[in-house]
């Protein structure tokens, strides 16, 4: 089964909710963690463990025989993203950064003048945590200057799936993307993570118009409660057919956890922010 | 005309206020055109008090969506193998179908499918683009995308094209952009003049910084880092400072945590108008105005903060035998 962390704005909480939820979840099963924010990766940080077992995300670049060539032009006609150019003498020519290795160009070319080579834009790691509980985690990372998430997002998830679990707790990137449907694709739920402040509800409404069109339950937990009214908030949520499950309040043990990077279950197991998770667990355990 | 970019690797840091005040400070003695480039999570008109009424508004389209014509599919099951997002599914009743919020139109599972027709690409709305007045007198552009649409370092491009269409030699264009590295980012950077990287004094922002960092290197652009909420953590806040002056960064200023902030995003309401004495409206103007004086002297700055070699993106390729 797969639940998602996901929420729209950026800074809202979703790692922390993530992390939190994932050392508690573990003390009962096996779990996976996958963190797909691929672009800016920080469960590692926020649990304090080191990246591993790293593994190269490759994807399909396209090399030209150019004996073979015709000089029809399909593989520049097909290019959605400008990375095969045709130059005035009909020759085609690679430009690598642009290129999503979709292979389209290769099953176009009538020749097969085009040969498969590689590129890489990304890693995969992979580290077991012993925080609490013992879990593994997944990370997918973009190389810097590589533009395309979703290839990344995919291999970190499959890699992810790969591993042994009866839990796979997945932590999207900010935002409603297709990459952020990727990470979250097959979850049997949605943890929409958001905070009082119209910014909060403005990307809210975004990631609940995304899990409605894909059909995905979708809980809400407000972070940073108490900080601004949440009335409109509860109408959208309500709109959507969803609910507000949780509020985490916003204190000074929590700012002080997240400074630290110690989880706030860990750091003060007894405090009522670690109960809010230990609720929080327990409901997704219900759904399991 | 200047190009400033606001970046942060991580969200949530602050970016949208950072470039709010900016662009309101600014434009007090210049021209300005704000751009927001978040266009997965724009938020910038809420920071300046807009509501979603656009003086104009457009649809953009850029991307297709590949459909499965269900009943010319044979269910050879093809165009599933080939799919490189991962976007085609069998349904429960056996057919082949498409998640349009996944697919990005490659074109690649029509070109392997064997039934002429049985594939077909259908334009779809990417998103919007739209542009308004603010009252402190100067126009945001601003894009939205569509939830499951690609991420289009494309639509950023388009936003700052109509910027430029109304800008004059002395304009500032103030862009803040997305959260991540992604395309987004990388539109909202490539060619701008300077940039502006946001950070809190907590470690994933700070390894986000020097994620962003990487790319203002391989843009050769010099640029300057402001650091929100630093006596969130003072010895980490440092540790930024450290690593700013050793790489050459320029240090523009330290916001203090204050509520200020999240109040007047309640409020709808720039914190600098709303509580213009509170610690964190004074940091913010500073910021503002280490800015302008930036501006004032730009050639010089510019030297002086332009990184001293060119670091430039290199893919990393594995050439097929015989290359």
């Amino acid at each position: 089964m797969i639940v998602s962390v996901s929420g729209g704005k950026g800074g809202t909480g979703k790692s922390t909710v993530a992390v939190n939820l994932a050392i508690l979840l573990a003390e009962g099963r096996k779990l996976v963690m996958a963190d797909l924010d691929v672009e800016d990766p920080n469960d590692h940080i926020l649990l304090g463990v080191s990246l591993e077992e790293e593994r190269p995300v490759n994807i399909m670049l396209p090399f030209i025989r150019y004996d073979d060539c015709i000089k029809c032009g399909e593989c520049g006609r097909v290019c959605d993203t400008g990375a095969m150019l045709i130059s005035p003498d009909g020759l085609p020519y690679v430009i690598p950064r642009l290129c999503s290795g979709c292979r389209a160009c290769f099953f176009v070319c009538p020749t097969k003048a085009i040969v498969e080579g590689e590129r890489t834009i990304g890693y995969t790691y992979h580290t077991v945590v012993e925080r609490g509980s013992r879990f593994d985690l997944v990370t997918g990372m973009l190389r810097e200057g590589e533009e395309h998430t979703p290839p990344a997002v995919l291999a970190a998830r499959e890699r992810a799936f790969s591993l042994p679990g009866d839990l796979y707790l997945v932590d999207t990137s900010a935002g409603t993307s297709n990459s952020v449907a990727t990470a979250m694709d097959g979850s049997r739920l949605v943890i929409a993570v958001t905070e009082p402040t119209p910014l909060g509800l403005h990307d809210l409404e975004l990631i609940l118009r995304l899990t409605q069109k894909m059909g995905i339950e979708t809980w809400v937990v407000m972070n940073r409660s108490g900080l601004g009214s949440e009335e409109r908030h509860e109408e959208v949520v309500r709109r959507y057919g969803s609910e507000i499950v949780a509020r985490i309040p916003y204190s000074r043990r929590i700012v002080e956890s997240y400074v630290k990077g110690e989880p706030i279950v860990l750091l003060h197991p007894d405090s009522e922010e670690a109960q809010v998770f230990r609720e929080l667990a327990s409901m997704v355990e219900g759904v399991i | 005309m200047l190009e400033m970019a606001i970046a942060s690797g991580k969200g949530g840091v602050g970016k949208s206020t950072v470039s709010a005040t900016i662009a309101i400070t600014l434009a007090r003695r210049r021209k300005v055109i704000a751009v927001d480039a978040d266009a997965d999570a724009p938020n910038m008109h809420l920071i300046l008090g807009l509501s979603e009424e656009w003086e104009w508004e457009q649809p953009y389209s850029e991307s297709m969506v590949a459909r499965i014509v269900t009943e010319k599919c044979t269910r050879c099951g093809e165009c599933m193998t080939v799919c490189p997002y991962k976007a085609i599914y069998v349904d429960e009743e056996g057919n082949y179908v498409v998640n349009p919020v996944i697919c990005e139109g490659c074109e690649t599972c029509s070109l392997v499918c064997p039934v002429k027709g049985a594939i077909v690409r259908d334009e779809t709305l990417s998103g919007m683009l739209r542009m308004t007045r603010t009252r402190y007198g100067f126009p945001l552009i601003s894009a939205k995308l569509e939830p499951g649409r690609p991420n289009s370092g494309k639509l950023v491009t388009e936003e700052k094209t109509k910027a430029k269409e109304m800008t004059d030699d002395d304009t500032v264009i103030v862009v803040d952009s997305a959260a991540g590295i992604g395309c987004q980012v990388v539109s909202s950077l490539a060619g701008a003049n300077m940039a502006i990287l946001v950070a809190e004094p907590t470690p994933a922002s700070f390894n986000a910084l020097k994620r962003v960092h990487k790319l203002t290197k391989h843009f050769m652009q010099p640029a300057a880092v402001v650091i929100n909420k630093w006596d969130m953590n003072p010895d980490l806040a440092a540790e930024i400072e450290a690593y700013a002056r050793e790489n050459n960064l320029d240090m523009l200023g330290k916001v203090p945590f204050d509520d200020s902030i999240p109040k007047s995003m309640a409020m709808m309401v720039p914190v600098t108008e709303a509580f213009p004495d509170s610690p964190a409206s004074k940091a913010l103007l500073e910021v503002a105005r280490r800015v302008e004086a930036i501006l004032d002297e730009w050639s010089s700055w510019f030297m002086r903060f332009r990184p001293k070699k060119p670091e430039p993106y290199r893919p990393i390729i594995i050439k097929p035998e015989g290359f």
